[in-house]
């Protein structure tokens, strides 16, 4: 094996425009549960330039420190807006001029639906 | 200048005929605890033929108003003088201030020291950094003294904040009634090395062929002399093409090397006392392994101790999977109770966290009370102008010397400090670390799982490939644009080659030659030297890959290509954000688009094996295989990878 994950094959685009549908279908039928766009969370996020220190995938990277993973976020929606309105260390703010809260809402929307990691056993050359 | 010896008084003619034979035989041969060789060159070139009418005319009879040949030149005793240093290159892109040198290294040297022909200047340093920092000995460059210095200034800036020895030579006419109109008017000066003072140790102007093989040996001497550093030798013209006139006059001094700076014993003692005593001693290092023993020794050192080990990286100075190495556990440093330094560049920056916000702020990680101690041969000489020497961090002990070279008495005095108590305690808090370091290793390995099939290609991605062809090969990596992560995370950097720093001085232009002249260096050993570097820093010198075809410098260079000056790119967007103004505007002047660059069009233009751009992480593994197979053929390679930034 090369390296390739064998549970992995799905892109990302086809797992946000899944959860997408996913969440268009149950606000049309319940019309209860939050309306964050994950596909114009995945647009934002690169438009706003989260990607340059956390990496398309947030699987983290790096700025003057290394920047975290953020892939399957756990902290809860309002912390993460309240993070990025007031942020620590060297991480850039955002504003709600630059970012608006509906915006930051489909971002972590994104971030939510993005698979994170999977098992390092079973790629092999991790395991080297 | 010592009074001349019966092998030494030869008449100019003599010189001339035999001074290869005599001089050679007369050379002083460096002492083999110096590391100093003459080269085979210099003896086998030994030859002594008769003249012919035509000298012996040209010798005898009355100097010509307007002589048309000469039979000697200053320059070819100073190619004696370079090969008697064991200097094996000389990286150069010609210049008519240095005509005299470039013919008498052809034609009087046997291209010795070999030329290596680049296509700027700061290519040439940078190949003379990386070089020395695998084979241990510097090489020279040649250049002219003022528009050749300008274009290699930033190089040598690299190279003085990396304490690594370079011979620069830079060529001048002094005599103003001497200079053409034009070009020799424009490339003089009276103080060539003004440009360059603040950043080289020592430089000198010689004004004889004497002054000069002294001033050589020297300037080698101070070169190479912890902590190390660049210097420079400015050289006249005339002095270089002239015939030689002090007829016999003539000498290469000894070389004798300095040995390196040794900790006091007293303040070793007492720093093993502290480590000894410590409950959770760490050690930091960055530049501490000079030579193959450097490692060894921190290695010993961090064993008996059982204690954990943050290596900054500027050198291969500890094992990346040693079970002490806790580069990225640094939450120890919060933990310690004693801090031991060893050759840090940035002993303040270690020791604190500091925020770029509009109120820049800064606290210390390390607990009050930490008894913080720094042993570093940087304490010996510091320079005012560039702030290379970073924010001053307070230190309870401070010991001026070498760190390689004190190693030896530091273990001796902790292995008299430790009994069988204290060797318990110390073996249950290496298990802790063994931990530690596996936990972050798992971490790592989990992390690099992300994004793993994604396209662009994730740097953990594209590193556990490479990783992945060149582990079963002798392999050296020689440059990194992606800081010290993944391979550092994840390979098993275990020999003294197997890394060999940073650019220094965060000059970009850095990471494709300096990789080159590691190269160079690694090619005699049959090592297979790997380098992962930046598109912008490519840019800066892409002609590199010319001289690697040229020279036929086996090296296989990833272009980590994210299209964009990323870094900057981030600090536009930090500032666009402080401001509020959004980003939509921050790629002007930061991305490497429109159009993107063909790198392997452009590599195939300078004779390198080039395949890419390569963006679907399947195709890497083949991609990797055909490249090593050709630089295992003794040619370059070159690799352009879509990544992401980071």
């Amino acid at each position: 094996m090369t390296g390739k994950i064998s549970c992995a094959s799905r892109s990302i685009s086809l797992t946000v425009a899944a959860l997408a549908s996913f969440a268009l279908i149950a606000f049309a039928s319940a019309q209860t549960v939050s309306a964050a766009d994950p596909v114009n969370g995945k647009r934002v996020f690169l438009a706003a330039g989260c990607f340059e220190c956390h990496g398309r995938l947030g699987q983290g990277g790096a700025y003057l420190y290394s920047a975290p993973v953020i892939a399957g976020i756990e902290l809860p929606e309002e912390s993460f807006i309240a993070f990025l309105r007031n942020a620590p260390n060297d991480m850039p703010t955002y504003s709600a001029e630059v970012l608006p809260d509906r915006e930051a809402k489909d971002i972590y929307a994104f971030l939510r639906a993005l698979p994170g990691r999977t098992s390092a056993k079973d790629i092999s050359i991790l395991n080297e | 200048m010592p009074k001349r010896t019966k092998a030494h008084n030869q008449g100019r003619r003599n010189f001339l005929k035999g001074m290869t034979l005599a001089g050679a035989a007369a050379l002083p041969v460096p002492s083999a605890a110096a590391g100093v060789q003459i080269p085979g060159n210099a003896l086998g070139r030994i030859k002594a033929s008769v003249p012919g009418p035509k000298l012996i005319a040209a010798e005898t009879s009355p100097p010509a108003d307007d002589p048309v040949t000469q039979t000697s030149c200053g320059a070819d005793f100073m190619v004696d003088v370079l090969q008697s240093l064991g200097i094996e290159y000389l990286a150069m892109n010609c210049a008519s201030s240095i005509r005299g040198l470039h013919e008498a290294v052809l034609n009087h040297g046997g291209n010795r020291p070999e030329i290596l022909t680049c296509p700027h200047e700061e290519i040439a340093v940078h190949i003379a950094q990386g070089y020395a920092k695998i084979e241990g000995k510097p090489m020279a460059m040649a250049c002219h003294g003022v528009v050749g210095l300008q274009h290699a200034c930033m190089a040598m800036y690299n190279a003085w904040c990396d304490r690594i020895p370079v011979i620069v030579i830079g060529g001048n006419i002094i005599e103003a009634d001497k200079r053409a109109p034009g070009a020799d008017w424009l490339h003089s000066a009276i103080d060539p090395a003004a440009m360059v003072r603040d950043f080289v140790k020592w430089d000198d102007q010689p004004a004889s062929l004497q002054h000069f093989a002294e001033s050589a040996v020297r300037a080698y001497k101070v070169a190479v002399t912890p902590p190390m550093g660049p210097v420079m030798l400015s050289l006249d013209a005339e002095l270089q093409e002239n015939p030689i006139k002090d007829e016999g006059g003539l000498r290469i001094p000894k070389l004798s090397k300095v040995v390196p700076p040794h900790g006091d014993s007293g303040a070793l003692e007492e720093l093993a006392r502290l480590l000894v005593s410590a409950e959770n001693p760490v050690i930091l290092c960055d530049r501490v392994a000079r030579t193959p023993a450097g490692m060894t020794r921190l290695v010993e050192l961090a064993e008996t101790l059982q204690c954990g080990v943050i290596d900054n990286g500027g050198r291969m100075n500890f094992p990346s999977r040693h079970p002490l190495n806790q580069s990225f556990n640094r939450s120890i440093i919060a933990k310690a109770d004693v801090i031991l330094a060893l050759e840090l560049n940035e002993l303040w920056g270690t020791l604190n966290a500091f925020n770029d916000r509009i109120v820049r702020r800064s606290r210390p990680i390390y607990r009050n009370g930490t008894k913080i101690v720094s042993l570093s041969s940087r304490e010996l000489y510091t320079k005012a102008n560039y702030q290379d020497f970073s924010r001053y961090q307070e230190a309870d002990l401070t010991i001026g010397g070498d760190a390689e070279q004190s190693l030896p008495a530091l273990i001796e005095q902790v292995n008299r400090l430790i009994d069988d108590s204290k060797r318990a305690s110390f073996e249950a808090r290496g298990k802790k670390l063994a931990t530690a370091k596996q936990a972050a290793v798992e971490q790592a390995k989990s992390d690099a799982t992300i994004g793993w099939d994604a396209s662009p290609v994730t740097t953990a991605r594209l590193c556990a490939e490479l990783y992945a062809q060149i582990k079963n090969e002798d392999w050296s990596l020689v440059g990194t644009s992606i800081r010290l992560s993944w391979p550092h995370l994840l390979w098993n950097f275990d020999k003294p080659y197997r890394w060999n720093g940073v650019s220094g001085g965060g000059g970009v232009g850095y990471t494709l030659p300096a990789s080159l002249g590691a190269a160079l260096a690694n090619k005699k050993y049959g090592r297979l030297t790997v380098a992962v570097g930046g598109d912008g820093d490519f840019l800066f010198v892409p002609s590199t890959l010319w001289t690697a075809a040229h020279h036929r410098i086996p090296m296989l260079y990833i272009v980590h290509n994210n299209r964009a000056y990323h870094q900057e790119r981030m600090h536009v967007q930090a500032m666009a954000l402080r401001r509020s103004r959004g980003i939509s505007n921050i790629s002007t002047g930061t991305v490497i688009t429109d159009p993107d660059v063909d790198f392997v069009t452009l590599a195939k233009g300078f004779g390198v094996y080039a395949e890419g751009p390569i963006s679907d992480p399947q195709d890497l593994a083949p991609a990797l295989r055909r490249a090593i197979a050709v630089v295992k053929s003794g040619r370059p390679a070159l690799i352009d990878v879509i990544t992401e930034p980071r």
